[in-house]
């Protein structure tokens, strides 16, 4: 039996775009080696000047531009599926919906401000280091939303007083580590070399794999419940 | 906290006691909302010193200067904001909730929902992020830290459409409701929290006096109504919650 109610093609969406942000994660050619906090402004302007990378900056971005919030819809139908827990209030459904825009909405503002750099590149170096700091700084400390979309849904899934739970308590504990990874890259204005700094193991590299884990995961995990869900459903009609 | 418990769950640990407890979800979300008041007021009034403001009229020696002397205060403060903001949604989820308790469409929860959750960009992060942005680097020029200076203050106190709708959507939701969840002068106030948007719209006009963002009636005249609007509105939530009677009774489906 094939369901129309389209839950489904989102699921599918998401091996898409998981394909599509690799990609322009590594088409960007400030990524794979992130750019260092400690450039000067000439040699960032150089960087976006660069004939090699100019195209590159500008192509990644614009796909990041367009498919960054193409998650949303799998975080809805997470808040869904929180909805189905048993709980006596939608209000952490609520407080999942309340996160879903905040982590795309900043990605989407640290884009704007790559692409502004990348604009045009013969303006005064000190400008387009301007919107170089403005698109790492926002890029990389703004895990608010993230953090406690991760702890909210982990909180969903202690109350989830079922029976038969919606996830298993292992998601729940994923969640919270998930949180915690995301903890460091917060504070990472406060020092341009080392750990902690925009380009540093944790700021950079635990942060951004995380995301990607959790993307994965939870995007595997929901994929099974919708599934197991629509089974059950097509057995009871 | 006067909850007294009526726990349905057979006799357990501890941790599946209040698990089990009826209105848990209600005070996890109270509770994480007091939370990040408490970080919001320390760190913006205390810890970072940018509220009260320093002055719009300052010429660009004197702003090099507030960043050099508060320059750990303002990084290692707002790098905790950016932690905590997120928690400000189980704040809106509170509010909203108290409005889908209200005999009014659930359409004015779910507005309430999406303009709050969208106002801490502009309103709180995008100051914090401009302030972070000129601290890091002192040696920056100082035409560039002047302009995030302004681009900070202004973000903070010229978003003013989010706070202003908001609080007209739950002000209209309480006059409507014939359920009794918020007392009816709790509306007024609502309706005194968004004239005050109204008032610090001179803000963008002015580098000085009154109506600068530093000003006696911009500045001192909002945060003092925006204080007594908060508090005001903690206790009815709390009360809402203690008056709340799930007893033991199932959970809806």
């Amino acid at each position: 039996m094939t369901r129309t109610d389209g839950e489904t093609i989102l699921l599918w969406t998401l091996p898409a775009l998981g394909l599509i942000w690799l990609s322009a994660f590594l088409l960007f050619p400030g990524f794979v080696h992130p750019m260092s906090p400690t450039m000067s402004a000439d040699e960032v302007a150089a960087f976006y000047r660069d004939p090699e990378n100019l195209p590159r900056i500008r192509f990644s971005m614009i796909l990041f531009n367009w498919f960054c919030v193409a998650f949303i819809p799998i975080i809805a139908m997470m808040a869904l599926q929180v909805r189905r827990m048993g709980h006596r209030t939608p209000i952490l459904s609520y407080c999942i919906i309340c996160c879903a825009a905040g982590g795309p909405t900043l990605f989407l503002i640290a884009d704007l401000f790559w692409l502004l750099a990348a604009f045009r590149p013969d303006r005064d170096p000190e400008l387009i280091m301007l919107f170089n700091d403005l698109a790492w700084v926002t890029f990389t400390t703004q895990v608010g939303y993230l953090i406690a979309q991760s702890l909210f849904l982990a909180a969903a899934i202690y109350l989830d007083r079922q029976a038969e739970p919606v996830f298993g308590r292992w998601v729940a504990h994923f969640n919270l580590l998930v949180a915690v990874a995301l903890v460091p890259a917060a504070f990472a204005s406060l020092t341009l070399e080392g750990a902690f700094a925009w380009d540093g193991l944790l700021s950079f590299w635990v942060k951004n794999i995380a995301i990607g884990l959790w993307i994965v995961v939870m995007g595997w995990v929901m994929a099974k419940t919708v599934l197991r869900q629509h089974r059950a459903e097509a057995a009871v009609a | 906290m006067s909850v007294t418990a009526v726990d349905p769950a057979p006799a357990g640990g501890g941790l599946s006691r209040w698990r089990n407890h009826p209105k848990f979800e209600l005070w996890l979300a109270f509770w994480t909302m007091i939370v990040f008041y408490n970080f919001f007021f320390i760190l913006f009034f205390a810890y970072t010193r940018v509220q009260p403001p320093p002055e719009p009229a300052w010429a660009i020696p004197r702003v090099l200067e507030w960043f050099t002397s508060h320059r750990f205060n303002l990084l290692s403060g707002f790098a905790i904001v950016f932690l905590v903001t997120g928690l400000t949604g189980a704040a809106n989820a509170l509010i909203a909730y108290s409005m889908r308790r209200m005999s009014v469409s659930p359409a004015f929860a779910h507005a309430y929902l999406v303009i709050y959750a969208l106002s801490a960009v502009p309103g709180m992060l995008l100051t914090c992020i401009a302030i972070t942005v000129a601290a890091m680097r002192p040696e920056r020029d100082p035409q560039v830290i002047a302009w995030l200076y302004d681009f900070a203050f202004m973000a903070f106190d010229g978003t003013m459409g989010v706070f202003l709708i908001g609080s007209l959507v739950w002000m209209v939701a309480i006059l409507l409701d014939k359920n009794r969840v918020f007392p009816k002068w709790f509306a007024y106030l609502n309706l005194c929290n968004a004239l005050t948007e109204v008032v610090v719209a001179p803000a963008w006009m002015f580098t000085e006096g009154v109506f600068a963002w530093d000003g006696a009636i911009t500045w001192w005249i909002d945060v003092a109504v925006f204080m007594i609007y908060t508090t005001v509105f903690i206790t009815l939530l709390r009360n809402m919650i203690i008056r709340e009677d799930f007893s033991d009774g199932p959970l809806p489906d």
